[in-house]
Formats: structure tokens, C-alpha cells, sequence
């Protein structure tokens, strides 16, 4: 049995220009089965008015003074109680569905109304289908190497060059620990968290070159290149003499490096613990992520938006994550130091976290071309 | 061939045409035009369209990158481009008014790609508005359970448009290969 030929319903599209109309041609043609068809005012059935075009409110009331029964949808953004018989309001954004549904019910009001089947000898303007853009084929631009990922010098600095240890060995066990505390990393967690309690920039002043918080920017401002401050981030003890000191006034800080004070204090945890765990961080326990990094504006180790992907979906053992991803574990622990330093990850405490096996990754169906993508994007 | 599709989309003036310029492996397509309405004082000229980019991949596979346009009243478009799509780039103009409304309004828009965790958002104008701060976007997503990677960027920066696109992948397959 062949399908019954449906008449398709003639829309005008009032005030729009020619691209818009392309994309209304295009929708309907494509997405809606040609049941609908883009003509001139004229020969139009039902008419759609932007609200939030230029004009949109005068073209509405002209409109109604030329067709004061036509049927119309109006469409913004903000709702509108414009409904009547032969008007219809579709709040912006428009789902597809939700515009047929509202052509379809004013065609039918129209055919009750008219009693008639619809005059199809008006002359159609647009039947066509939107022509496809032309796209402009050049030559390929070169692409540039990414800095998303850490050069092999750095890595060194960073992580440190420590193999796998077994969990069962107390003395592979001891070496994988370091106490922020002894580390210049402790002493600026602790002055984020007096200024943050007293609301006051705090001075963090000790053998280094000066460094200053600024708690309401949430800024450091440090004077000297990271060379001359990495040797009071990665020597324990070499910070003993510390004061912390409460300043009224901002100091002046011109020609002082400035950094947003979580990816100071984040850098600063990867330099002290190498590829380590903060001590007490137990191996087993499951590890949240409180949300994502700030990555762009960081210092990503290697493979820290995988392990952030796993944590965020699940909390996962430190053990576990690097097992799962087929990594060394020096990986996950520096990445877990940077965020367990910012506050953004922690163990978790709750005993149904422990309880349940993390499941395994699930693997996306487009796999190879996500990792094509990805060695793209990393040049 | 293969053909897949990754969407940019946000307000007026977020950087969607810069960011695809930025990554994209031809001169992008870019319809701006002159707007004639509210967006003039915003933009010289904004995307009354679409943009259009793409990336190449080895063999035959390519990536296209569409912008969506930037005028609300085009957004009928978006469930077009849409559809298909391996996920969305969200950028927020922190410089805006209400950038907070401006990521509502858009995360409605596209409820099916947070659905499905293909939405990655990227926040801009920084420099020029510090405030509200990465944090306070992540807040405003956790009150509805929302966890997805927000970063502050630049979208003239290779860089940050490629870790931007990076995180959305991890997010949809965390055991990529590096």
C-alpha cells in the first residue's frame, strides 16, 4: 500500500533574512519530512515572528493589522502571555519537537476553522533546500606543539624517576611519603588559611625572596623567578625560620611574579613531594575529586585528566587508579599531593565507598578515533 | 570518509569563532556579518550563522567544529547541529552581565549533552572580570549534581582550546590511551 501524499503546511517566516530562512528550509526539509514548507507572507498559512529580532514587537503588531486571524507563533526568550485562539508563544530555545507541535495544532485549528482542505496553488518561494556553505579548503596550517603535557626535563623536576612500590614492603612503603609541613608548601597553606580566617594579606617571610598574599584576589605575588624559590620547595627544613606576618596595607608589587594562589600552592606541592604522598595518605582508601582542575591555568602532570576523569565519576583507591589506567603509580600520587594541596581531593570517609568495587572503566565506542583525536590535539 | 562533529556554542562575544580558528586545520569558514540588532554594541560583527572548522585526522577520519550562532534567535540551528555531535564546548563571557544566566540558560539548551557528559565548558574575558571565579561556576553546577570540567581560557590560545577539548574526551572515556 503506498503512503498517503500529505500536503505539506506553507510557514512564513516574517522579518527573518536569508540565512535564517536557509536554516528554517534546511530544518524542514531534513528533520521534519518536508510536512512543513518556507513560502512568502502570502501564500503562508501560519506565520513565525522572533519577538527578539530587531523590531521584533512592531513587526507583531503590523503583522496582526495585516492578517488579524492568521495563525501566528510567536517565539523569545522571555515568557509572554500572548495566547489566543490563533496566536501561539514558544519560549526560545525551541526544541524541534516543540515547533511542529505548535505548527501542527494551528494548522489543525485553521483546517476546523475553515472546513476546507488547503489550497495548494499558491505559488511556493522557497522550495529548495538550503544550499550547502562552501567550505574554504586551504592549505593546513602547522600545528604547533601543545604544552599540555610536561617535556621529560620536567617530569624529573616534578615527579622524580621512582618505580612502583609494593604496597606489602615497609621499607618501599616509607619512601613514598613526605610531611608538607617540612616543606615551604606547609608554610603557604598555612598563611592561605590565616588570611582566609582573618581576611587580612599575610606576609610569608623567611630566608626566600619575598612573598606576598593577597587573600581578597586570591593572588601571590612573589619576588623572584622559580629558580631562586624552587631549592625552598623541594629541601626539607630548609624553611625553619618562618614568620608569617598580618599586613594592613597591600604592599607594592610591581615587578613581583604574580600567580593565582591554587596554582602557586599547587606547583609548589608537586615540587616537595616528587611523585610522593602526603604522610598518614592511605594506599587503600578510596579518593574523591571535588571537582575538576583548573587545568589551563596549572601545571598538568601526566596523566591527570585521566585520573580526574576516573575520580569524578567514582572514588577509587590510589592503588587502583593506577592499575586501572596502566600507569606508574608515581603518576597518580603527584597528581593526588597538587589536589589533596588545594583541597580538591581527599580520602573519602564514607564506609560505603570502601565497601564497593570500583567498576571497570568503560571504554567509549569511538575509543580509537578519541585517541586519534587526542595525539592530534597534543601535535 | 568518517565524519564526526564537535559543537561550539555560548553567548555573543564568548570567543566560539576564535577558539575554532584556534585548533581548526583550514582558515575557518566564519559568516560574520554586521549584526543589525541588540549585539552591534558587543561585536563588530557577529556570527549571524555558523562557523565552521575542522580538524584532520590520519587516514580518512575528520573532525568538523561548528560554532553555533551567537544570537539566541538562531537557535532553532542548534538542535540541527547538534544532533550527532561527539560533544559540546560551552564558552561563558565572564564580561557579560549575568554570566550565571548566560550558563543556565545554554546548559537548558543542551540538557542532553550534560546528560550524557559530553559538555565541557570554558570560561573567558577573565582578564577582563575576575569575578564570578572558576569556583562559583562549579558551585552553581554541584547544586544540580552537575561535575564537569570547567577551565579559564584564553581563546585566542592553542593551549587552552586543546586541554579544553583533551578534558571532554577523558570525560567520555577516562582509559584513553596518552
Amino acid at each position: 500500500m503506498s503512503e498517503k501524499q500529505v500536503t505539506p503546511i506553507r510557514v512564513a517566516a516574517i522579518g527573518m533574512d536569508q540565512r535564517q530562512r536557509n536554516a528554517l528550509v534546511m530544518l524542514f526539509s531534513n528533520h521534519c519530512c518536508n510536512r512543513y514548507i518556507l513560502v512568502e507572507e502570502e501564500s503562508s498559512e501560519i506565520c513565525i515572528i522572533d519577538l527578539d529580532l530587531y523590531g521584533g514587537e512592531r513587526l507583531w503588531h503590523e503583522f496582526r493589522q495585516r492578517h488579524p486571524d492568521r495563525p501566528l507563533i510567536l517565539a523569545s526568550l522571555k515568557p509572554r502571555q500572548v495566547e489566543n485562539g490563533h496566536t501561539l508563544f514558544v519560549k526560545k530555545p525551541i526544541p524541534v519537537i516543540q515547533l511542529m507541535g505548535a505548527i501542527d495544532q494551528l494548522s489543525e485549528t485553521l483546517n476546523k476553522a475553515t472546513g476546507r482542505p488547503i489550497d495548494q496553488t499558491e505559488p511556493i518561494a522557497e522550495a529548495r533546500q538550503a544550499e550547502p556553505q562552501q567550505i574554504k579548503q586551504t592549505a593546513s596550517r602547522p600545528a604547533r606543539n601543545v604544552a599540555s603535557l610536561m617535556t621529560e626535563a620536567q617530569e624529573t623536576v616534578f615527579i622524580g624517576t621512582s618505580p612502583d612500590i609494593d604496597p606489602d614492603n615497609q621499607e618501599q612503603l616509607a619512601k613514598i611519603y613526605y610531611d608538607p609541613q617540612h616543606y615551604l608548601q606547609g608554610h603557604i597553606q598555612e598563611a592561605l588559611n590565616q588570611a582566609t580566617r582573618h581576611n587580612r594579606n599575610v606576609s610569608i617571610e623567611g630566608p626566600w625572596p619575598a612573598i606576598d598574599l593577597m587573600i581578597a584576589k586570591q593572588r601571590i605575588f612573589v619576588d623572584a623567578g622559580e629558580k631562586h624559590l624552587r631549592p625552598f620547595c623541594t629541601v626539607p627544613d630548609a624553611t625553619r625560620e618562618v614568620e608569617l606576618r598580618f599586613n594592613e596595607q597591600q604592599r607594592p608589587t610591581t615587578g613581583m611574579r604574580d600567580y593565582s594562589v591554587y596554582a602557586f600552592i599547587w606547583q609548589l606541592a608537586l615540587w616537595a613531594s616528587r611523585g610522593r604522598l602526603p604522610s598518614g595518605t592511605n594506599l587503600n582508601q578510596p579518593i574523591y575529586l571535588k571537582r575538576w582542575p583548573n587545568f589551563s591555568r596549572l601545571v598538568v602532570t601526566p596523566h591527570a585528566l585521566a585520573i580526574s576523569a576516573l575520580w569524578i565519576k567514582q572514588p577509587r583507591s590510589l592503588l587502583d587508579t593506577a592499575i586501572s589506567l596502566g600507569i606508574p603509580q608515581r603518576y597518580v600520587f603527584a597528581f593526588y599531593s597538587a589536589a589533596n594541596a588545594v583541597q580538591l581531593a581527599g580520602e573519602t570517609r564514607r564506609a560505603v565507598d570502601t565497601l564497593l568495587e570500583p567498576p571497570a572503566i568503560e571504554q567509549a565506542n569511538n575509543r580509537g578515533l578519541f585517541s586519534r583525536l587526542l595525539q592530534r590535539l597534543r601535535g | 570518509m568518517s565524519d564526526y562533529k564537535i559543537i561550539f556554542s555560548g553567548p555573543v562575544g564568548a570567543g566560539k569563532t576564535t577558539a575554532i580558528q584556534s585548533i581548526s586545520d583550514i582558515v575557518p569558514v566564519t559568516t560574520d556579518e554586521q549584526a543589525s540588532d541588540m549585539t552591534r554594541n558587543l561585536k563588530n560583527g557577529t556570527t549571524v550563522a555558523m562557523d565552521y572548522g575542522l580538524i584532520k585526522l590520519p587516514g580518512t577520519e575528520r573532525i568538523h567544529l561548528y560554532g553555533t550562532p551567537g544570537q539566541e534567535r538562531f537557535d532553532f540551528m542548534w538542535q540541527i547541529l547538534t544532533n550527532g555531535g561527539i560533544g559540546l564546548v560551552l564558552l561563558i563571557n565572564n564580561h557579560r552581565p549575568d554570566p550565571f544566566g548566560d550558563l543556565h540558560f545554554f546548559l537548558n539548551a543542551f540538557e542532553e549533552f550534560i546528560k550524557q557528559g559530553k559538555v565541557v565548558i570554558g570560561v573567558t574575558q577573565m582578564d577582563q572580570a575576575d569575578t564570578p571565579r572558576i569556583e562559583d561556576y562549579h558551585l552553581q553546577l554541584e547544586n544540580n549534581g552537575i561535575k564537569i570540567p570547567i577551565f579559564d581560557i584564553d581563546a585566542r590560545v592553542k593551549k587552552d582550546v586543546s586541554i579544553l577539548l583533551e578534558a571532554l574526551l577523558y570525560s567520555l572515556d577516562p582509559g584513553l590511551d596518552d
